[in-house]
């Protein structure tokens, strides 16, 4: 609906910026550049506002409180990332306190790239992110109770927000086997990823606008490769996992008789809620480098 | 005009033009401070997104107040318009901005705390300046009414100068505007966090956004009863007043609370009962 | 009907006589109980009545009636000047001494001399007095009966058990209270009031701690004070006019009896706890609930301000109750400054008790038609609307075992029963479209139409209450800490009384047009001949206002079945949440509570300088009256 974006609210927080991204955005609201023309109003409550802008990296101590602001925002809201170190952890990516970019933490709409990144992006990111915002509101005006997650078939225009899921999801397999070059999913790029979806049944979880949580599975002729099943990490811990499973049984189950799937030999976590949904470990082959590869089936209920 | 036409008018109307006396007040505020500022319907538009947003609650019952809240602004601006008792409508807008308060109280977070007590301050700062006004104005035109008041012949901002001066003085509390901006700000400040609005959202913020536009109008209309007998000259004292606010609040800087308390009591002791003494003497 | 008022009287005495000597509490209930409903069913029926009551003459011989009254009096003087001598306080016995002296001569030179038309004299205003002392009175006896037995079962077994003398007590000086309030004779008044102030002696001390001692002697000592006054006034008034009659003092030329009237005035100044003789009052709130509920702010203090309102026309328009009218003002000033600056809960209704009856005692020193009626206004709302207060806040101090505001807080989750209660209580002192709210209106309009420069006061001394009772009434609503609601929250007799206090704060608010009608408004034309009311059109805005406040008691239903439409996420701490109701992460991620205190304002007004000062001008402006008086 027209107007819902001029009247953007923002929420400022400091991750653990260096301030100098911060003195960006201040300078934003000065006389210069004006941000307040546009409707945009610095507010420091996360009740009161729509747009979430983080900069700085996130350490242990921004996590929690990164994860109460967001929630204490009411819907409809976007997070913008200001700054490299809000985007993917910038310069301090290896640190030991750091965890890299906002997204580990909540779900991101716009990166908004710069060392210190400069007002005039820092404004673009914002009206960027008003056209999100307005477009989660379109998609949420059908949806009567907001905070509900919806399962729906994904298409080949949601490819972009699954791979960069998939970059969020997938980023602690990293340290788990020792680089990314041995965490495929990592290392799956866009043009493979669209491919994919000739062949792949793909299913999304959406919580207000936002997609936050995908499986996919390739049929056979008798068997279908169940894989890649990720939640956003704010998302985590609800469920939502174990019904994007079923959903896409649910979805294959009259094409095939049995669910495989394959996973690292190190993810035991991942292997143990395999089993809870009903997989058996059927083979354990050894992959490489140093590792293991566990397969998974199940029959069709 | 008929009664029941005039209340309509300021249902109808009332937010409406203090919608857009807000947008006015954000726009030359911001030129004063060489900036653009928002588009004049920058009030509404932020009403309008904030009506469809959701609504976050710190507790459950801290709703209710505010839509009572809203009740009773409209009360008692539809009261005053009516032409009924002064104090009748100070006492209904009292009874108003106690609820405000209590909302913030029941929603037990510590911003909305200070906010409801520094709001509290404010209304002890600037209730003698309210109060003389209908005093002062029953003591010109021996009435409360608002109605007998308005036909009373004379301007009578020239009986009672410093009546009008302290009733300036309360409208810059009343209006949220530095200096006196204790409780909340309006926009572009913050005070702790939001004051007394911290923990209202969506709706819940959009009433209180709209009661305040009803209170614009309402209190204009007020600056206007003193020169009620020149209503052109009244209109444009109202709208001076209004400028004379955002003046102020641009000039100056927020108060310590005593000197809230204190400056605003000096001015109706000195000011405005100067005035009504002044006046019963020479009435003798 | 004849019969009604001399049995309100003596029916309470003979009670309390009872009572004495009844040790069982089940016994005491029932006692107290049937007493209580015959009481306030005769006040009732008394103010009911279609016709005025005739004169009721004195069977018994007059001459040992007025030797009876001498022996009472001339015992109860024997009896302070016992107390005075072991206390060792010199002024309690030099007062007493004086009073007794001159009373005695008084008698003995006099006595047989005097001619009274009527002992007793029942008009509207009377009634009114008769109503509040005996519903409200009877409410407050039904409450004591719970209170007492907890009192000394749970919350302080160190004191003695002394109910009977207790509960004799309170009957007997509701006995004096009818006595003081159908009195017609000034010497039967004296009677009854020096009852009253020896009775609040009694209870006050009742705990028998040095404070207690202590508090209850001060008491005494300025009662006396104004005891000595009224003598005076007395002695003066025959010497002048030949008459001992109220009504005949109301109906003198006013250069006659100024002076009478002036010490009249006083004695109501002591009594009503005025500056500078408040500190009393706040001492008082040693004593147990009950004692504080009835005698120190709906009944007793009220005899002194339905004696400066009985005298309003014998001072209207003149420099002595100009001067009234000023200590009444400058003490509901400084009263309602003082008690922002208090956390402790009874300290806070006893400042406000002070300030109100100021109030009262400003109309009274006016005088004019409108000041009257507005006064006795206040008086019925402000003496339903404390008590329920006091009861109040006694019930929650025995269960949270504190008396400080601070403690109160999420006292709607812990005590939610009581806790609405008070929110009625405090919104009917201060709020529209209540009681209080009503009255101060009524009196606003009365002082700008008199005196406008007497608004100085009531517009200070408002914008004061308004924040003492608002920031308490929050801190009842606030929860920072998840609490269980307290079971049994509530005793049958302080259930009775509680909740019908607060249906009858709004039955007052409801039917105040009629109450001003039919009961305030006859005594105030049959006084001046014309008086103040309320416009139709104003009445039907209360209504509204009325009903859109009704509305309130909504926000307490946990409305919302839908999680999604409203939903609960906490308060903003900065990010620092943590999982329960307020608590967050401190500095070295270390839990803490949210802690929430109440202004005080202390930088701005501090107590003592403000008791000080209001001591010091209301003595200079009580002098002023006195010589003012003389002249």
């Amino acid at each position: 609906m027209a107007g819902f974006g001029k009247s953007p609210w923002i929420l400022h927080y400091d991750a653990s910026s260096c301030n100098g991204c911060d003195i960006e955005t201040l300078a934003c609201l000065t006389p210069l550049f004006d941000v307040e023309r546009l409707g945009v109003v610095n507010t420091g409550n996360p009740k009161h506002a729509d747009i979430f802008l983080v900069t700085g990296a996130v350490n242990e101590q921004s996590k929690s409180v990164i994860r109460n602001l967001y929630e204490q925002m009411p819907e409809p809201k976007t997070v913008v990332a200001v700054g490299a170190c809000a985007c993917t952890g910038g310069i301090f990516r290896e640190c030991y306190n750091i965890s890299g970019g906002v997204d580990n933490v909540i779900p991101v709409d716009v990166y908004v790239p710069g060392c210190a990144a400069r007002p005039e992006a820092i404004i673009d990111g914002v009206v960027k992110a008003v056209q999100v915002l307005e477009q989660k509101h379109r998609a949420m005006r059908s949806n009567a109770n907001r905070d509900q997650t919806l399962y729906l078939p994904a298409e080949l225009a949601d490819a972009p927000e699954i791979l960069a899921l998939q970059r969020i999801a997938y980023r602690l397999h990293e340290e788990l086997y020792g680089g990314e070059e041995n965490v495929p999913p990592l290392m799956e790029t866009l043009p493979e990823l669209t491919e994919e979806f000739s062949k792949t049944r793909f299913v999304k979880a959406v919580v207000n606008g936002k997609l936050i949580g995908s499986a996919r599975a390739r049929p056979n002729e008798h068997a279908a490769q169940v894989s890649r099943i990720m939640v956003h990490p704010y998302f985590q811990g609800r469920g939502i996992g174990r019904r994007l499973l079923a959903e896409i049984e649910h979805a294959l189950q009259n094409d095939v008789k049995r669910f495989e799937t394959a996973v690292g030999g190190k993810s035991e976590e991942n292997i143990a809620w395999l089993q809870r949904q009903g997989y058996r470990i059927v083979q354990i082959m050894p992959a490489a480098p140093a590792d293991t590869s566990v397969h998974l089936q199940k029959e069709r209920a | 005009m008929n009664l029941w036409i005039r209340l309509i008018i300021y249902l109808l109307a009332g937010p409406i033009v203090g919608g857009l006396l807000v947008g006015w007040d954000r726009r030359i505020s911001a030129r004063m401070q060489s900036r653009l500022g928002p588009p004049i319907l920058q009030p509404f538009y932020d009403v309008w997104k904030l009506w469809q947003k959701q609504n976050l609650v710190a507790r459950r019952p801290q709703n209710l107040y505010i839509v009572l809240f809203l009740l009773l602004v409209i009360f008692s601006g539809a009261l005053f318009f009516a032409g009924s008792d002064l104090l009748l409508v100070i006492f209904a807008l009292t009874l108003g901005a106690i609820f405000f308060v209590l909302g913030a109280y029941t929603a037990s977070s510590p911003y909305s705390f200070i906010g409801a007590e520094r709001e509290l301050i404010q209304m002890m700062a600037y209730e003698p300046l309210v109060l003389l006004t209908p005093i002062g104005m029953y003591v010109v035109t021996k009435s409360f009414s608002v109605h007998d008041i308005a036909n009373h012949g004379s301007l009578l901002v020239l009986a009672l100068p410093g009546v009008f001066l302290g009733f300036l003085y309360a409208l810059v509390i009343k209006f949220r505007k530095s200096p006196f901006d204790l409780s909340s700000s309006h926009h572009a400040h913050q005070e702790l966090v939001r004051g007394i609005t911290t923990e209202f959202s969506a709706r819940t913020l959009a009433l209180i956004e709209v009661a305040h536009w009803y209170e614009i109008v309402f209190l204009l209309g007020w600056v206007y009863l003193f020169f009620a007998s020149r209503p052109l000259l009244g209109v444009c004292a109202s709208l001076g007043a209004f400028l004379f606010v955002i003046f102020v609040d641009n000039v100056f800087a927020r108060l310590k609370w005593p000197a809230a308390i204190r400056s605003s009591w000096a001015v109706a002791l000195v000011l405005g009962f100067g005035n009504i003494l002044v006046l019963s003497l020479l009435q003798g | 009907m004849a019969p009604l008022p001399p049995l309100l009287i003596l029916l309470p005495f003979a009670a309390g006589a009872c009572l004495l000597c009844v040790r069982s509490d089940a016994l005491r209930r029932i006692l107290v109980a049937m007493v209580t409903l015959v009481v306030c069913a005769a006040t009732v029926l008394l103010a009911v009545r279609p016709a005025a009551i005739p004169n009721f003459r004195v069977s018994i011989n007059r001459h040992w009636l007025d030797l009876g009254t001498l022996a009472v009096e001339v015992a109860m003087a024997l009896y302070v000047i016992y107390v005075g001598v072991r206390a060792k306080r010199p002024l309690i016995v030099a007062i007493m001494l004086a009073q007794a002296v001159l009373m005695v001569w008084f008698e003995c030179s006099y006595g047989s001399h005097i001619e009274i038309a009527r002992n007793l004299f029942i008009d509207n205003f009377a009634v009114i007095m008769a109503l509040i002392n005996g519903v409200v009175g009877g409410a407050i006896f039904l409450y004591a009966l719970d209170y007492m037995r907890q009192y000394h079962q749970s919350a302080h077994p160190e004191f003695a058990d002394r109910r009977p003398f207790f509960f004799a007590l309170l009957f007997i000086f509701m006995g004096a209270m009818f006595g003081l309030v159908f009195a017609n004779n000034l010497i039967w008044l004296f009677l009854f009031w020096e009852i009253t102030t020896l009775c609040s002696f009694l209870l006050i001390g009742y705990t028998q701690t040095d404070e207690a001692r202590n508090n209850a002697l001060r008491a005494l000592v300025m009662n006396l004070a104004g005891g000595l006054a009224f003598a005076a006034a007395i002695v003066w008034f025959y010497r002048k006019t030949g008459s001992i009659e109220l009504q005949t003092l109301i109906a003198s030329r006013q250069s006659l009896v100024l002076l009478p009237a002036a010490l009249l005035c006083f004695a109501g100044i002591t009594k009503a706890a005025q500056m500078p003789f408040s500190s009393w009052l706040l001492g008082a709130m040693v004593a147990p609930t009950p004692v504080s509920a009835l005698l120190h702010s709906s009944t007793m203090v009220k005899a002194g301000v339905y004696l400066i309102l009985r005298l309003a026309p014998v001072v209207a328009h003149t420099r002595v109750g100009l001067l009234v009218a000023l200590v009444g003002g400058v003490t509901f000033v400084i009263g309602s400054l003082a008690a922002i600056t208090t956390s402790e809960a009874k300290r806070v209704l006893a400042y406000s008790t002070v300030a109100n009856l100021g109030l009262i005692v400003l109309c009274g020193g006016l005088g004019t038609a409108e000041a009257v009626w507005a006064g006795i206004l206040l008086i019925i709302f402000h003496a339903v609307a404390k008590c329920l207060l006091f009861l109040c806040v006694g019930v929650v101090e025995h269960k949270l075992h504190s008396r400080d505001i601070e403690a109160m807080s999420g006292l709607i989750v812990k005590m939610p029963q009581v806790a609405v209660m008070m929110l009625v209580g405090m919104a009917g002192m201060f709020l529209a479209p209540f009681g209080m709210l009503i009255s101060k209106w009524a009196v606003l309009k009365a002082v700008v139409d008199a005196s406008p420069m007497l608004t100085v006061f009531i517009v200070f001394g408002s914008s004061a209450t308004l924040f003492f009772w608002a920031k308490w009434m929050g801190k009842l609503l606030q929860v920072t800490e998840s609490s269980e609601r307290i079971g049994n929250e509530l005793g049958a007799g302080e259930f009775i009384a509680i909740y019908g206090l607060s249906i009858a704060t709004f039955l007052a608010c409801l039917f105040f047009p009629l109450i001003s009608s039919r009961l305030i408004e006859p005594y105030v034309l049959s006084v001046y001949g014309q008086s103040g009311s309320f416009s139709h059109g104003n009445l039907v805005i209360m209504g509204l206002m009325m009903a859109i406040v009704l509305l309130f008691p909504i926000s307490f239903v946990n409305y919302g079945r839908r999680a999604n439409i409203i939903k609960t996420v906490g308060p903003y701490l900065g990010g620092a949440n943590l999982p329960g109701i307020e608590r967050f992460a401190g500095s070295g991620g270390v839990a803490q509570n949210v802690t929430m205190q109440n202004y005080y304002l202390r930088e701005l007004l501090n107590e003592a300088w403000l008791s000080r000062w209001g001591a010091v001008s209301c003595a200079m402006l009580l002098t002023g009256m006195v010589v003012v008086a003389c002249l």
